[in-house]
């Protein structure tokens, strides 16, 4: 599959899907012609890219709709990559991201796309930053990352982003136990949503309960708004936030760390492919997990050995 | 004369028959022999006076009335046979409708199509692919006063469904009976007016939940103070048990329905026996037989005690009075003649239940609308029933069956645990905003369709017995694009005669009651429809301020992972899609979509649910979508497949224009399929179009997914 990326630059949506298909294959030749891709793909600093996590039912997809509606209404170019976990068990998924965002799927400046999780940890996908840089080049410059939402270690998805916005729902309270503070630390933003009808107290109490335990722990840096999604309420607080913070003196050094791990991740995954395919490596691997079986060899010796080995074959 | 001797057989010993059944079984117990239901009801191989020993003595027509409602049941009165029809144009109904009040028929039951239950004027863009198809396109009063031409409207009962776009139909009909000369307070019929069950399965909803209540209770107290002969709701399970809910779902959510409506009707400051007199009931009647008897008796006892705890003192209002329509899931595509038998089958569960009036299903109705011919077989399945074979004689003949009441009282306790799980919810609405309804009802659609792949539910014809011929039935067939001209062309004829100042005023008067909520919307309703406003105008003036809803769905998986995970030709499917993954890079994408007015998501659900389990990543469409939007959807996300989900006969429109969608969008390599209600007729028309595969109702999930694999593999 040959990707022309002038029909992607002139706006062929067409020839965008077949590209970030091609950087979510598998299969090694692919892998060349991602290659090939992405030397002359430059990379656009005039883009926002916002990551949004909150666990499900906090209402991350109607959150994402009215705030691409509006971005729209702004003028930008709203792509939004939503990750939908794929099964363990059996490897499918669904992915029914176009329902939850109906409006937004049928405006002509906006661009969803589902992808699979396969089996990533970290609450993306693992070819998102790609499929980031192939939305910026194609014109998209308002980035929403919408993550599976498991809640606890989705920290991946702060690395390639601009913007962390941690979605909470009114009942957080108890929410909190049971996700790691840590990601809640981690963010930009912490909206927190359904603040209507019977829920409007429950959520302003539970604004005031982040507020206390992060000042407990001397965090001032997070901003912390109320919202409430389905009645299109606090949108424009909230854009207006990203859009200040997007200007933030930090945007640039952040970017250069995200391509710093783009990289590092990427590097990480040729090695453990080229792992994978080593026959040596294999053949390695089988003599020392008999040694270390028979205790001749420690587990720190026999890594050793494999990178030994990993050197002669690279 | 001789005596006859005299015959004292021994006392019966129950161990006695366990060691025959053991005998028989070489070596099982009647526990062994208990079978579960879907409802987790075990039954039992036999019943004995041990079962019953709790049922308390009662009286057909005197509370609680599980044994029925009235005193002398189809003894005197037979039910009402009321057949559902209408498609095309009015004139064309109304010929129908007439032609079946001549021949046995004793009441009208009105299908309107899609585009009006959705209320869209027929000249929408939006609805294209519906007009005239799967009932009769009703635009104005003036529609309406064809529809009932001749038929005398103050002696003939007239049903309807309609729910999404009740206000301007029910104000049509009441305007064209007024101009016909017959005041509304004669008018008797019924309303469907469930908005509920539509957010749970049929999704021909317009306006949000609370702004659809409202609707409702305005409704109840119109209708309660002008119109006393007409039923204001029928609280339907019916399309729960087509969406695949099995009958304890199926009853607990309807009554659940119906102590929603009573608490709208009630805070509008009315007292429960000024309409509960007036509230309707509507069930499926399916192939489970003794389940089904079980079912009207049970909900009959419920309902009587609900609403006794809701402060009725008058018999009237605490007698459940029911409509029942014969399964339209249960009928196949392939050896369509069984399907009279099947509905023979179900038309006497109803009976023995004690139905107050039944449609019993034409056996074509799997593919298309009924012919006259078959219309007439399914009315005369009930005149049979009703005057050849004596059934009518006896009032509630099951009535102290061992099985039959302990059944009844199993599934009353079955039932009362699910409405208290609603109850804890907040009652009904809250707990359709939560999504729990709709997806307990989609875990049994899918164990249901799971069963039927494994050959454990048993389809004769289609899972087992199979019938290697291909019999083609004649259909009726609707030129939808004809209607549509006449529609369109009626629709400029009223908007250049009548008084548009008058108009604008009547929908103004809607729109101000949008936001205030100040008034009587069906009040302000009929007057628009006086001056002639649409269908569509007096469903827009609300939407204005109400907007139109969107549904959020969830779809289950694991159940077919579940149920097959065992089964050979299952193993081997999934090690044919890794296949695919490693050849192709990724696993094998499909957008599973519904185009136009269409809500029955039932079928493309199930898909979606077993093609995830299969490992194939599924994306999901929006309801209610067109063409191109669907094509923009298969498009971004770059899907080996679209699969349509068709069964309202937007088929022959709808696809061709998908697939042009996709050329012009330079994507003809997307393989488009199509499931659900396709005649044989069409085949060969959407084949030329470019359609890869048709799957007719009954095609094992496997075997679809088979067909796909293998073809995307070839290419």
């Amino acid at each position: 599959m040959t990707i022309d990326l002038k029909k992607i630059k002139t706006g062929d949506r067409r020839e965008l899907a077949k590209a970030i298909t091609l950087v979510e294959d598998s299969r090694s030749d692919s892998k060349l012609e991602v290659e090939k891709l992405f030397k002359n793909i430059p990379i656009d600093n005039k883009t926002i890219r916002i990551a949004i996590t909150g666990i499900p039912g906090s209402g991350k997809s109607s959150l994402i709709e009215k705030l691409g509606l509006y971005a729209i209404k702004e003028g930008k170019k709203v792509a939004v990559l939503a990750i939908d976990p794929s099964s363990p068990i059996n490897g499918g998924s669904i992915l029914g991201d176009k329902i939850r965002m109906e409006q937004l799927s049928l405006e002509k400046n906006a661009f969803i796309r589902p992808s699979p999780s396969r089996g990533h940890l970290g609450g993306v996908a693992f070819s998102t930053f790609e499929t980031i840089l192939l939305c910026e080049y194609a014109g998209f410059d308002f980035i929403l990352i919408e993550t599976i939402g498991v809640g606890q270690s989705e920290f991946e998805a702060k690395t390639l982003s601009d913007i962390f916005l941690y979605l909470a729902g009114p009942n957080t309270g108890d929410e909190i136990q049971g996700i790691k503070r840590g990601i809640l630390e981690l963010s930009d933003i912490i909206v927190v949503n359904k603040h209507d009808g019977d829920s409007k107290i429950q959520a302003e109490v539970t604004k005031g309960q982040l507020e206390n335990s992060l000042h407990i722990k001397g965090i001032d840096n997070i901003n912390i708004l109320l919202a409430s999604a389905i009645k299109n309420d606090g949108i424009l607080e909230i854009y207006n936030l990203l859009l200040s913070l997007s200007k933030n003196k930090n945007f640039f050094e952040n970017r250069k760390k995200q391509v710093d791990n783009w990289i590092i991740n990427l590097t990480l995954h040729y090695i453990s492919e080229e792992m994978k395919n080593s026959k040596n490596i294999k053949m390695r691997l089988a003599e020392l997990k008999d040694e270390i079986w028979m205790s001749k060899k420690s587990s720190y010796d026999a890594v050793k050995s494999i990178i030994k080995e990993l050197k002669k074959d690279i | 004369m001789t005596k006859t001797p005299k015959y004292n057989p021994p006392m019966p010993d129950k161990n006695d028959w366990e060691k025959l059944v053991n005998k028989e079984t070489k070596g099982k117990s009647s526990e062994e022999l208990l079978f579960q239901t879907a409802e987790k009801i075990k039954i039992k191989p036999l019943y004995t006076q041990n079962d019953i020993k709790n049922i308390n003595l009662e009286f057909p027509g005197i509370e609680p009335f599980t044994r029925g409602p009235r005193a002398t049941m189809y003894r005197v009165r037979p039910w009402t046979i009321r057949q559902y029809a209408g498609f095309s144009t009015a004139e064309e109904s109304n010929q129908f409708y007439k032609k079946t009040l001549e021949k046995g028929g004793q009441g009208i039951s009105v299908a309107f199509d899609l585009a009006t239950h959705r209320g869209y004027d027929s000249d929408h863009p939006r609805v294209k692919g519906d007009v005239g198809k799967a009932g009769v396109a009703i635009d104005s009063v003036e529609d309406m006063k064809i529809l009932f031409n001749q038929i005398p409207l103050d002696t003939t009962s007239v049903s309807m469904t309609m729910n999404g776009a009740v206000l301007p139909i029910l104000a049509n009909y009441i305007v064209a009976a007024e101009e016909q000369g017959v005041p509304q307070e004669k008018l008797s019929g019924t309303i469907q007016n469930d908005i509920l069950k539509e957010f749970m399965v049929r999704n021909t909803y317009i306006y949000p939940p609370t702004a659809s209540i409202k609707i409702i209770s305005d409704i109840i107290s119109y209708t309660s103070k002008h119109m006393p002969k007409y039923n204001s709701i029928s609280i339907s399970g019916y399309h729960m048990q087509e969406a695949g809910a099995h009958s304890s779902l199926e009853l607990a959510y309807t009554l659940a329905d119906g102590m929603e409506y009573i608490r709208a009707a009630t805070s509008s400051g009315l007292h429960i026996d000024e309409f509960a007199p007036r509230l309707s009931f509507f069930f499926g009647i399916g192939m489970n037989f003794y389940m089904e008897i079980a079912k009207l008796r049970a909900a009959r006892f419920l309902w009587s005690k609900i609403v006794t705890n809701f402060g009725a003192k008058s018999p009237e209002s605490k007698m459940l009075r029911t409509h029942c329509q014969t399964s339209g899931w249960s009928l196949t595509e392939k050896d369509p003649y069984n399907n009279i038998i099947r509905t023979t089958i179900e038309a006497m569960a109803a009976v023995f239940g004690g139905t107050q009036s039944l449609h019993t299903n034409s056996f074509d109705e799997a593919v298309a609308l009924p012919t006259d011919f078959s219309a007439k077989l399914a009315r005369n399945t009930q005149l049979i029933i009703q005057e050849e074979s004596q059934i009518c004689k006896v009032v509630d003949p099951f009535g102290g069956s061992y099985m039959m009441e302990s059944l009844t009282q199993e599934l009353i306790s079955k039932a009362e645990e699910i409405i208290a799980e609603i109850e804890e919810l907040g009652g009904m609405s809250k707990a359709i905003e939560s999504g729990l309804p709709k997806l307990r009802i989609e875990e049994a659609s899918a164990n249901r369709q799971a069963m039927i792949d494994k050959g454990q539910d048993v389809i004769v014809g289609v899972n087992k017995y199979k019938d290697k011929s291909n019999e083609q039935i004649e259909i009726r067939e609707i030129d939808n694009n004809k209607v549509r001209e006449i529609q369109i062309a009626r629709l400029k004829k009223i908007k250049s005669t009548r008084d548009n100042h008058k108009v604008a005023e009547c929908l103004n008067a809607l729109t101000e009651y949008s936001k205030k909520g100040i008034g009587n919307a069906l009040d302000l309703a009929i007057k628009a429809a006086r001056a002639r406003a649409t269908v569509g105008e007096i469903s827009f003036a609300l939407e204005t301020i109400w907007g139109r809803y969107q549904a959020h769905s969830q779809t289950v998986s694991g159940v077919f992972e579940r149920a097959m995970k065992n089964e050979e030709k299952w193993m081997s499917l999934k090690v044919e899609i890794e296949n695919f993954s490693k050849k192709f890079g990724r696993r094998p994408r499909i957008l599973i979509a519904k185009m136009g007015q269409d809500g029955h998501d039932r079928g493309a659900k199930v898909i979606a649910s077993s093609f995830s389990d299969l490992g194939f990543d599924v994306d999901l469409s929006p309801l209610f979508s067109t063409p191109e939007e669907v094509a923009k959807v298969g498009i971004e996300n770059d899907v080996h497949i679209i699969g349509i989900s068709s069964l309202a006969a937007g088929h022959k429109t709808l696809v061709p224009d998908l697939i042009a969608e996709l050329k012009k969008k330079n994507s003809s390599d997307i393989m488009v399929v199509i499931g659900g209600v396709i005649p044989k007729q069409d085949y060969d028309f959407l084949i030329k179009s470019g359609v890869a595969f048709i799957f007719g109702p009954g095609t094992p999930v496997m075997e679809s997914a088979k067909q796909i694999i293998e073809k995307l593999l070839a290419n």
